[in-house]
Parts: structure tokens; C-alpha cells; sequence
């Protein structure tokens, strides 16, 4: 069974066609990566994926429940995460608070609860903490020490990027959506980012859905590549056929005139 | 644990100066501010976490008190007040049956009637839970709103309940526009009002620093990545919009019973103005700062009454040159602060000149009959309220306190978010190929590719 399923999505703005009939399979442990020209409706298959928009048509299947008119909280609790193209952190609060408000929903502890201080309140606050340590450390050192505790707008953007990836894997989320994952970074950063991305898959488990512009990136990681243009799919497979398909090469390059 | 024996011990000073103040004489004056500031600092508090932390413009505070202004009222009111003569818009029914003492003693509590104080305390919590249900009534459908908007519609609640008393139906509970007098001033004693605000400061802290507070503040920073990483925003917005109702309700009585009266008037929209401009002083996000603005903007008020004294002319001189020379000198104290050049910005010697102008006026026409007559300037406090609040948008637009929150960390340590030597070496060593000869190789695998 695949993770998730898109079965013929179709979404439009007004008279804007953004997604017509899409399908799309990531089976468990993949990484795929979506790509096409600005405008081709990459961002609005995230946002239809994670529940910001409602497919006008089609359905949504992910582990084999259908997700599609969830709100994003509820997808976010079935087990999809995702990252924004442009940080969109909480930028006033600690890089701790950051990577705990994801796992609020998994709390159990009531709000008075939480007030008093109940044993399994407290409990749950630990547990917490230590979940979210693990998940910085998936970047090393160098969010853990004095880091943790100052808030986000002192951090470096690459440290934000980080920061970012690790809130959506406190989520509790087995399939992480990642919206241009290296976006202003330099090239050894986007490598460092390119190795953690594996290694989410091989030590995290997780299976990964990017939209990415540094072609390198994509095909230094991706198993399977997508693409868009104006909101078809025309082509899916491995990148070195991708990058070869005529259509892409039109979609991406233009027709030459003969 | 340091830090809660600290708590301890700075409450329990609190509480041994409250105490000495009450015994000594000649401070009634002092006292009846202490309490004005308890009262409406648990207000601004509750304000300030629909307001502050879950970043959302409410304007319909003041309805919320009135709320549990009225209840705690008519649950209060004693037997000989509420004889027809005195409460005559009331109905029978409400007359005869709202009644708390009657309730507990059909229920054979009859210990707990007999003691007010525990009367006022099911009181208190009756009128809160009633302004919260009132918070889930006016939140539920207002929530889905965003900014500008909600903050009109709650306005409108807040009006609409404000004014609601008056109406000859909701009279037969209200006593309409003649308002309810005669309430026990339990409230009157300061320390009902001071362990009333520990409760709460007790409660917002803890509730701040929960997961809850968390997911709140994360709907103020960012209401999108919030619940795209799972949180409920309806749920938590209205539990946050309850929890305030609730606190607003509660210090409504207390005032009510401060003040032994309720009408529509005690509670007009000029409460919620007064709690906007105290927690935006004080910083809004900050339990601290609501606390503390509430306590410049009612000390002002109290106090500031030497201002609007009639006082001969050369006073108001002197008193403004004095003010635009600090101004003055602030300004060039400020600039050399963040080292900017020049240290005295030109146009700000306006402030100087006018300043010494008026001090040469006033030294040169001392003696003149226009110099000597007496004065009175009207409204000098709100006018000092208005001028501290705009100082403090131009120079501190988050307020006093910011965000941030007291705590003893922050005065002595350890300070967690500032990196010790040792950690500061370990990140130099992380990011500097110099130090960190692993790192070096990695660099030219980058410039090659």
C-alpha cells in the first residue's frame, strides 16, 4: 500500500486551472521530488496535500484513509509535516518552544492539567523535551547548547532552515514535506542539506516529498522525480530520464523556433 | 528551586509591607490604590492573554466585567437591599431567587452562608464561569474573524452587553439603568484583592509556560505555520477567549464590590481603553508588563492629582523649561548610547533653545504680576498618561517589559541563552575550518564541485 495516494486532484483559482488531474504514489521510505517552472502549481499541490486548500476534485489518500476536507491541524495529526518556502517560523519564540509546539497536539493533559502541573503533565513535558532534542540533533551540535534557548530572529538563515526542518519532524509526522528545502543557502550548506535530507530517510525513517529548484540537489537524492507545468503532471520517473524528456526540456527551455 | 524560595520570600515580604501599611494610619490613600491596582491588574492580565499572547485585538473587555460585576452583585446583595423600595426594576422572582445565601442554605451549607467571605468567594467563581460562558457565546462565532474585523466585532459584544442592563426586559435582573448599590465591600480589604491577583498571577504564569501558552503564542507569531504543525486554532482560541472571560468576570466583582455599586456606567468602554493602554505600556505578551503598566497608569491617575493644583504662573514655566532641557539632554544621552554622530542631532536644539528661553523668562519676569497669578490646568494627568504612552511608542514600542517575563534567571543567572566561553569556543570550532581541520576538507570538496 502506498503512503500517499493523489488520485486525478483538480484545483482551480477562479479561471485559473492550477492542478488538473494529477495522480501521484510515494510508497514508504521514498524520496520524491516535485519540480517545474514558477507557476506550475508545485506549491499548490503542498498546500492542497497539507489541507490549506480542498482539491475541487479528486481525493487524497494517505495510509489509506482519505484526508482530502481535513483542516491542516488534523492533517498534521494523521502524519503529514511539511516546511514553507518562506521560513515561516515563530520568530520571537526560543528554538526549543519552536520544535515543542508541534507536539502540542499529541498531548494528553487537559489545559487545567497543564496549570497544575499533574504528574502525567509533567511527564508529558519531559518527554517532550527529549523529542525535540533528538530532533535538533539530527543538525549536530550546533542548535543544542545556548541555541536552544534564544529566540529565532538571532539565528543565521541557514540555522532557521534547520530549525524549521526539525519542527516539522517534531511533529510526529511520518511523511515530511519539504517546499525548497535549500532556498538561500550556499552551496556547502545545501550539501550539508542534501545529507541530512537522506539521512531522514535512513535513520529517521521518514519519507520525503520535496519541491526543489537546485537541480543537483534533485538529482543527487531523489528516486523518483515529478514534474509540473501549468498544473499537468508531464512527466515521472528517474531523474536522468526526467532531465532528458523533450517535454520537460520544452516545459523548462522553451521551443525552439524552426 | 532557588528561584521558587525567591518567589516565596519576595511574596511574603510583599505581604509583611501590605501588612504594616494597614496598620499604620494615614495610608488609606496608598491602600485604596494598592487595590485599584490588584483589581485592574487582574483585568489587564486576563486582557493581555487574548490581547498579548495569543496576538488577537479584543475590544470587548469591558463586557465581560459587567458581567461579573452584575452576578457577584445580585448573588451578594444582602436581605435589607433588596426590599422593593430600594431595587424596584427588579422582579420578584430575581428579588427572591437570586440570592446565594438562599441557595446555600437550601442546599444545608449553612456554615458557608453564614460567612460572607465564603459567600463572596462562590460569588466571584459563579460570576466568572457566567462571563465565560459569555466569552464561549461571543467567541465562538467572532473567532473565525481576523484582526481589524474582530477587533469591531468584539467591540460591538462589549457594547451590546454593556447596554443590555438597561433594557426593561433584562431590568427584572438588573435593575436597569438605576444599577445595583448596596453590595458587601468585601473587596474594600486589600487582602482579598492581593490574594486574589497571587491566584492569578499564580495561574497565568503557569499557564503561559505550559504547552497551552506555548500553542498560543504560537498563534500570535504565526497563525498559518501554527496550524500547519497541528494545533487547533479554534479550539485554543476560544479556550484562551474563556479563560480571559473568566478572569474578567472575577475582577468585574471584585470592583463591584469595591466600589459596593454596579451600573452600566461602571463598566463602559472606557475600562477596556484603560486596559488597552496599561498592558501596551507595560509590553503586551508580558504578564509582568500587564501588571506593571497597570500600576504607572493607576498610580498616575491616583497621584497625579498635584498636576491639575492651582499653582502661580511661574511654576508652569519653570516646570516647562525644565521638562524640554531633559528632553534635551535625554536626546544627546540616547545618542551617545547607540554612538551615533553627531551627539547632539540639530533640530533637537529646538528643545534646548526653548527650554533655556523659558528659563530666562521665568527668571527674568519672576517678580511681573502675570508671573505670580494662579493657574489651573485641567486633564494634566490624562495629558501625562498620553505623553508617557507616546514616549514609549517611539522609544520602546513593545513596551517596558516587551515580551520578555520576570523571573530570577534574568536578573541573576545562569542565563541560558547566553553562550558561556566554553560554548562560545565549541561553535567557533564548528563553523571554522582553522580550528576544525575535518571541516577544511568538506570546504574544498565544495569549491571543486
Amino acid at each position: 500500500m502506498p503512503l500517499l495516494e493523489l488520485r486525478n486532484i483538480y484545483k482551480a483559482f477562479g479561471g485559473l486551472q492550477a492542478i488538473s488531474n494529477v495522480s501521484l504514489t510515494v510508497n514508504e521510505g521514498e524520496i520524491v521530488s516535485v519540480i517545474g517552472p514558477n507557476g506550475a502549481g508545485k506549491s499548490t499541490l503542498f498546500n492542497l496535500i497539507t489541507g490549506v486548500y480542498k482539491p475541487d476534485r479528486g481525493d487524497i489518500i494517505f495510509q489509506g484513509e482519505r484526508i482530502n476536507g481535513l483542516t491542516p491541524d488534523q492533517v498534521t495529526k494523521k502524519g503529514i509535516a511539511r516546511t514553507f518556502q518562506n521560513l515561516r517560523l515563530f520568530t520571537h519564540l526560543s528554538v526549543l518552544d519552536n520544535i515543542l509546539i508541534p507536539q502540542h497536539h499529541r498531548l494528553k493533559s487537559s489545559w487545567l492539567a497543564a496549570v497544575l502541573r499533574t504528574p502525567r503533565y509533567v511527564r508529558e513535558e519531559e518527554e517532550m523535551k527529549k523529542i525535540a532534542l533528538e530532533k535538533l540533533s539530527f543538525f549536530g551540535p550546533r542548535l543544542m547548547s545556548f541555541r536552544l534557548h534564544q529566540p529565532v530572529y538571532v539565528l543565521s538563515y541557514a540555522n532557521r532552515r534547520r530549525t524549521e526542518m526539525a519542527r516539522a519532524m517534531a511533529t510526529g509526522a511520518k511523511l515530511l514535506l519539504l517546499d525548497e528545502p535549500s532556498a538561500g543557502m550556499n552551496p556547502k550548506e545545501t550539501k550539508e542539506i542534501t545529507q541530512i535530507i537522506r539521512r531522514f530517510r535512513d535513520e529517521g525513517g521518514y519519507t520525503i516529498v520535496l519541491v526543489e529548484h537546485k537541480m543537483n540537489l534533485v538529482g543527487e537524492i531523489s528516486d523518483r522525480v515529478v514534474v509540473l507545468d501549468y498544473g499537468v503532471k508531464i512527466a515521472e520517473g528517474d531523474y536522468k530520464d526526467v532531465v532528458n524528456d523533450p517535454q520537460v526540456i520544452e516545459a523548462y527551455l522553451g521551443r525552439r523556433e524552426e | 528551586m532557588r528561584d521558587y524560595l525567591l518567589t516565596l520570600l519576595s511574596v511574603g515580604l510583599a505581604a509583611l509591607a501590605l501588612y504594616f501599611l494597614t496598620v499604620s494610619e494615614g495610608t488609606s490613600g496608598l491602600l485604596s490604590a494598592l487595590t485599584l491596582i490588584f483589581i485592574w491588574g487582574i483585568a489587564a492580565i486576563s486582557l493581555n492573554l487574548i490581547n498579548g499572547q495569543l496576538g488577537i485585538l479584543s475590544l470587548g473587555h469591558h463586557g465581560f466585567m459587567l458581567i461579573g460585576g452584575y452576578v457577584t452583585a445580585l448573588l451578594m446583595l444582602p436581605a435589607r437591599e433588596r426590599r422593593p423600595f430600594r431595587t424596584r426594576l427588579l422582579s420578584d422572582w430575581a428579588r427572591n431567587h437570586l440570592d446565594l445565601d438562599k441557595w446555600l442554605r437550601g442546599l444545608g451549607l449553612d456554615a458557608l452562608a453564614n460567612s460572607i467571605d465564603a459567600k463572596f468567594i462562590i460569588a466571584l467563581f459563579i460570576a466568572g464561569l457566567a462571563a465565560a460562558l459569555l466569552g464561549i457565546i461571543v467567541g465562538a462565532p467572532s473567532l473565525r474573524l481576523k484582526g481589524d474585523y474582530l477587533a469591531i466585532v468584539t467591540f460591538g459584544f462589549g457594547e451590546i452587553i454593556r447596554l443590555l442592563p438597561n433594557a426593561p426586559e433584562v431590568a427584572a435582573f438588573t435593575n436597569g439603568p438605576l444599577g445595583i448599590k448596596g453590595i458587601p465591600g468585601n473587596a474594600g480589604n486589600i487582602w482579598w484583592t492581593f490574594l486574589a491577583l497571587l491566584l492569578v498571577l499564580w495561574f497565568f504564569s503557569r499557564l503561559k509556560f505550559s504547552s497551552y501558552g506555548r500553542a498560543f503564542e504560537g498563534i500570535r507569531e504565526d497563525e498559518i505555520a501554527a496550524e500547519a504543525m497541528g494545533v487547533n486554532l479554534a479550539y485554543h482560541k476560544i479556550l484562551a477567549f474563556t479563560i480571559s472571560a473568566f478572569f474578567a468576570g472575577v475582577s468585574g466583582g471584585l470592583y463591584a464590590s469595591y466600589l459596593q455599586s454596579v451600573d452600566t456606567q461602571t463598566f463602559n468602554f472606557f475600562v477596556t481603553f484603560f486596559l488597552l493602554v496599561a498592558i501596551s505600556l507595560g509590553g503586551l505578551g508580558s504578564i509582568t508588563g500587564a501588571l506593571l503598566g497597570t500600576a504607572i497608569v493607576v498610580l498616575v491617575r491616583v497621584y497625579g492629582g498635584f498636576l491639575e493644583q492651582p499653582n502661580p504662573a511661574w511654576v508652569g514655566y519653570l516646570s516647562g523649561a525644565v521638562l524640554m532641557l531633559a528632553a534635551f539632554a535625554f536626546s544627546a544621552y540616547i545618542r551617545k548610547a547607540r554612538r551615533l554622530r553627531p551627539v547632539i542631532e540639530p533640530k533637537h536644539f529646538i528643545f534646548g533653545a526653548v527650554g533655556a528661553v523659558l528659563l530666562v523668562i521665568t527668571i527674568a519676569f519672576f517678580k511681573q504680576p502675570w508671573m505670580q497669578q494662579t493657574v489651573q490646568f485641567f486633564g494634566m494627568r490624562k495629558m501625562l498618561l498620553a505623553v508617557i504612552l507616546i514616549l514609549i511608542m517611539i522609544y520602546r514600542r513593545e513596551g517596558v517589559m516587551g515580551r520578555a517575563e520576570f523571573s530570577w534567571k534574568l536578573i541573576i543567572g545562569p542565563r541560558e541563552d547566553i553562550p558561556t566561553d566554553e560554548q562560545r569556543k565549541q561553535d567557533a570550532w564548528l563553523s571554522n575550518p582553522d580550528l576544525n581541520p575535518g571541516l577544511k576538507e568538506d570546504g574544498d570538496d565544495d569549491a571543486s564541485a
